[in-house]
């Protein structure tokens, strides 16, 4: 049996639906989960966290359903994606009150070892009120690893923190997951989740696009087609010219200055669009991709 | 630590029950007690004993008739229902509005630990802040031993059921100082007074019943003979704090 397992999970909330028909599991590991705002990620993960519950499904974690045995958040951290914190506790306060109520019984070292792990400062008598996005979003890691848990859930856990943070904490969930432990990461960023590890969900309009290793979907996604609008001032003998080029799988003028080139192989055209445009005596006023937001990449998955 | 094999879930693991009902219950103390709210209560309760203190110099009534009428009018229906309003409906209602009540709910705790520790926070601080200065004023105005008694008696059994049952309302509803203050000024205001049914769906027709028993003064809603003026606000905060814990059990979390 898998440590996660969702099967036909759909959730709505009156007539809009979140998740639809959302079948996976995973194992140990680092597992990211990736989509658009909106796409179902976060109403994903409160279901596995039993903070919210299927409207249709089931959802297994370690064998239990979590929204109705609460004995299973011993073995789960989560890291929520709500800013929200008890704002007049400080940092050492929060994490210790999480390790009571997780029932350890040096709840107070423990708490202190957390806030080293994510490189805060366990006798800084500041409020949590106080602290920047940033520190906020790391005290919230903390308690959710302070006790030690199996299975770690974390939304969009990287929001605020510097580069160096990032990259603090994304070995950190390597770690984590090279320990044995199954760790779940959502992320809208494309980049951000390449360096969580190989595995990833992607979830797109609630529903799952694609699963598997990152790299594969990678380049899934790179050999997209691509829509790139390109201004210049001899559009024509612009067009005429990348289709004889062969980097263009079509073109079409868009107005008397620019023209819309389809292409496969963006790298490619980058490579040709200068050349081609000193070959024909156009002027290059613009090179802009159409396309290349996250949305438009993942209603391509979602389209396959 | 042991790596996650699946199937080996620690079915009955709970958190040490007296340590994380304090912890939340302290918790919930630090959250509820602002400045804004405490200087607020604290100013109505301090209205209080002023007005009870300028009844007992040069009221026109009998120390009884006087003390009875400020209690009554003043205390039972205005400052121990808003002070329970204001601090019970924030025990769950801000940690659910706010998101933090996550915190809370993701531990190895029954839910009825979270319910108790929330509403006996609430009640911790409407007790002093509505007991104190009623008991105070009654005594200040002219009011005999025995109605200074039923003052702080029908003060605490009141406290006790409205904080139970606006603990509840924070908890199911957004906007919980809006519904609650309806309820105030809106049943128990205007409908309780229409008719003894009526009155009898209304706290403050126990918590009057209670005085109006010790003082042998009239009151509107006294409507109740005892002993279900105590006993039946005891039942209401205990089936409030019934549906606390359901509402933790099925609720969606923020």
């Amino acid at each position: 049996m898998s440590v996660i397992e969702l099967r036909s999970v759909s959730k709505w909330f009156g007539s809009v639906v979140a998740v639809s028909d959302v079948s996976f599991s995973i194992d140990r590991g680092v597992t990211a989960l990736l989509g658009p705002n909106g796409a179902g990620k976060s109403t994903v993960l409160r279901m596995l966290c039993g903070l919210t519950r299927p409207s249709d499904g089931s959802v297994r974690v370690l064998g239990g359903d979590p929204a109705t045995d609460p004995a299973l958040a011993r073995r789960i951290g989560i890291v929520p994606q709500q800013e929200g914190l008890f704002d007049k506790l400080t940092a050492v306060e929060f994490v210790t009150l999480a390790g009571t109520l997780q029932g350890l019984d040096d709840p107070g070292a423990a708490a202190r070892r957390a806030l080293e792990v994510v490189e805060l400062d366990h006798a800084d008598t500041r409020a949590v009120g106080g602290y920047s996005k940033g520190m906020r979003q790391r005290v919230k890691v903390a308690q959710a690893l302070v006790h030690d848990p199996d299975v770690v859930f974390l939304d969009e856990p990287l929001t605020g923190l510097d580069p160096r943070q990032r990259k603090h904490m994304i070995e950190l969930f390597g770690r984590l997951g090279d320990e044995g432990r199954c760790v779940l990461v959502s992320s809208h960023v494309l980049d951000e989740v390449e360096r969580f590890g190989s595995r990833i969900l992607v979830i797109v309009q609630g529903r799952l696009a694609a699963e598997g290793d990152f790299h594969a979907i990678r380049d899934l996604m790179d050999d997209r087609p691509h829509r790139i609008r390109v201004e210049t001032d001899r559009p024509r003998q612009l067009a005429a010219g990348l289709l004889a080029e062969g980097v263009a799988l079509g073109v079409r003028l868009d107005g008397p200055q620019a023209v819309l080139v389809d292409t496969v192989d963006a790298a490619a055209f980058r490579h040709a669009v200068g050349p081609v445009a000193v070959a024909t005596g156009a002027r290059l006023l613009a090179v802009a991709p159409l396309d290349d937001d996250l949305d438009s990449v993942f209603r391509y998955l979602v389209g396959r | 630590m042991t790596a996650p094999t699946g199937t080996d879930v620690d079915r009955g693991f709970r958190a040490p029950i007296g340590r994380s009902w304090l912890a939340i219950y302290r918790l919930q103390l630090r959250l509820l007690v602002t400045w804004g709210r405490l200087v607020t209560m604290l100013g109505l309760g301090a209205l209080a004993v002023i007005i009870g203190a300028a009844l007992g110099s040069g009221g026109r009534g009998t120390g009884t008739e006087n003390a009875t009428e400020l209690v009554a009018l003043y205390g039972l229906l205005l400052l121990l229902p808003v002070a329970s309003l204001v601090f019970a409906s924030s025990a769950l209602g801000d940690p659910r509005e706010d998101g933090t009540l996550v915190y809370l709910w993701m531990r190895p705790l029954p839910r009825w630990v979270t319910a108790l520790a929330s509403w006996a926070a609430a009640l911790t601080i409407t007790l002093p802040i509505t007991v104190v200065p009623l008991t105070l004023a009654a005594a200040l105005a002219g009011a005999p031993s025995d109605l200074v008694v039923a003052t702080a008696l029908a003060t605490g059994v009141g406290a006790v059921a409205y904080t139970a049952v606006f603990g509840a309302l924070g908890l199911r509803t957004r906007r919980s100082l809006l519904w609650g203050l309806l309820y105030l000024f809106i049943w128990e205001g205007f409908v309780a007074n229409a008719s003894d049914q009526a009155a009898q769906l209304a706290i403050l027709a126990y918590t009057q019943s209670l005085l109006s028993a010790a003082s042998g003064q009239p009151l509107d809603l006294a409507v109740v003979v005892a002993p279900w003026s105590w006993i039946v606000p005891l039942l209401v905060a205990a089936v409030a704090l019934v549906y606390t814990v359901h509402r933790l059990r099925v609720q969606e979390v923020p």
